[in-house]
């Protein structure tokens, strides 16, 4: 566990520093935000047809209402923690890359979710949309990195190194 | 998503607005040992640069000894951050503690409550220094005194206590005070596994 855990903070650390340099932002960040937005405003666009997307930004044609898709509501940051969490776990080469593949889709439907609710909670009442961009999505996203992880965790098959003592079972025969 | 996982998942859910409610009402008293470690580290680190910290709910007033500018002879510059920006995590880790049922349920909750306090006055922290050190016109700016690699510094500190710790850090504290849950989440599928 605590190997997991210092490989984890490593981990993060290293790639939410990879994300933060300006070449991460130009050729990913950028790119994958004007993507979400564009995304999101295909979802909509099925039931309202008064909405665009311009860049990061969705904005409603009908009231003037627009949302820009900034750094941590983009998901991105959310992804790291979820690869990280993997990358650091012990497990087969081959599960981590499915389980990262898996996971990070299962991140940005939320986040697109997040996305599309905030974009129609801000038009309905700000205050409320300050609590749900501020607190209540933040957490949620974090509980879904959790729930993803730990669905990842219960389907890898368990790796015990030679370093580490040898299941009761084993000992006791 | 097998059942144990899902009644998880779903007792969670429940638990968040319940949580929330209490964590927003509350916040003054649960945050105020942030507040004494945020004062604490002030006075040791910036005793120059913050004469006074207000506390006003849960919004933290920096008085600083900083000039707004050049007609404000008089004035000094205030620095509001909002605590609960950087402490939402805290319902979200109450809410997973009581859905895991793991007894004891309040050690754990005590023990995650206070190791979630130095992140959040972090991000706290950062919030100031990147607000006199970065954000603040410039005349404010060079008042502070940070040259260009103590600026990168903060920068780094505060994205990283703003985008990553307060959500980070509700998770790795649930996952290490419910290591018995976590293993009992995961036996049943290994035990139905081995040959």
């Amino acid at each position: 566990m605590v190997r997991f855990f210092a490989v984890f903070v490593v981990l993060l650390v290293v790639m939410f520093t990879a994300e933060l340099t300006p070449w991460a932002q130009q050729f990913f960040v950028v790119p994958w935000t004007n993507a979400l937005a564009s995304i999101a405003t295909s979802i909509v666009t099925v039931f309202d047809g008064n909405v665009i997307a311009s860049g990061k930004v969705i904005r409603s044609l009908s009231n003037g209402f627009a949302v820009s898709i900034e750094a941590g509501c983009n998901g991105v940051e959310a992804t790291l923690v979820l690869c990280a969490a993997i990358l650091a776990f012990p497990a087969p080469w081959r599960h981590k890359v499915v389980g990262m593949l898996i996971g990070i889709v299962a991140v940005q439907l939320l986040n697109v979710v997040r996305v599309i609710s905030l974009f129609y909670i801000g038009q309905w009442d700000f205050a409320v949309f300050e609590w749900a961009h501020q607190y209540v999505w933040q957490a949620l996203i974090m509980l879904d990195v959790l729930v993803v992880w730990l669905i990842w965790v219960r389907r890898v098959p368990r790796l015990h190194d030679s370093s580490s003592p040898p299941p009761a079972a084993l000992t006791a025969a | 998503m097998n059942a144990p996982l899902l009644r998880f998942v779903l007792v969670t859910l429940a638990w968040l607005p319940v949580t929330f409610a209490v964590w927003y009402v509350l916040a003054p008293v649960i945050l105020f040992p942030v507040q004494l470690l945020v004062r604490a580290i002030a006075a040791v680190a910036w005793r120059d640069l913050i004469t006074a910290i207000e506390s006003h709910g849960a919004v933290l007033s920096f008085v600083t000894t900083l000039r707004p500018g050049e007609t404000h002879a008089g004035g000094v510059l205030t620095v509001d951050v909002n605590t609960l920006l950087y402490a939402f995590g805290l319902p979200l880790f109450v809410a997973l503690a009581l859905a895991a049922r793991q007894a004891p349920r309040w050690r754990a909750i005590l023990i995650g409550y206070v190791a979630m306090l130095p992140f959040i006055a972090w991000g706290v922290l950062a919030d100031f220094l990147k607000n006199i050190a970065i954000t603040a016109p410039a005349l404010v700016a060079s008042q502070a005194g940070f040259g260009p690699r103590e600026r990168d510094i903060i920068a780094f500190a505060y994205q990283f206590g703003s985008l990553i710790l307060p959500a980070v850090v509700p998770a790795v504290a649930w996952v290490l005070t419910h290591r018995v849950f976590l293993e009992r989440m995961r036996a049943p599928r290994e035990a139905a596994t081995r040959p």
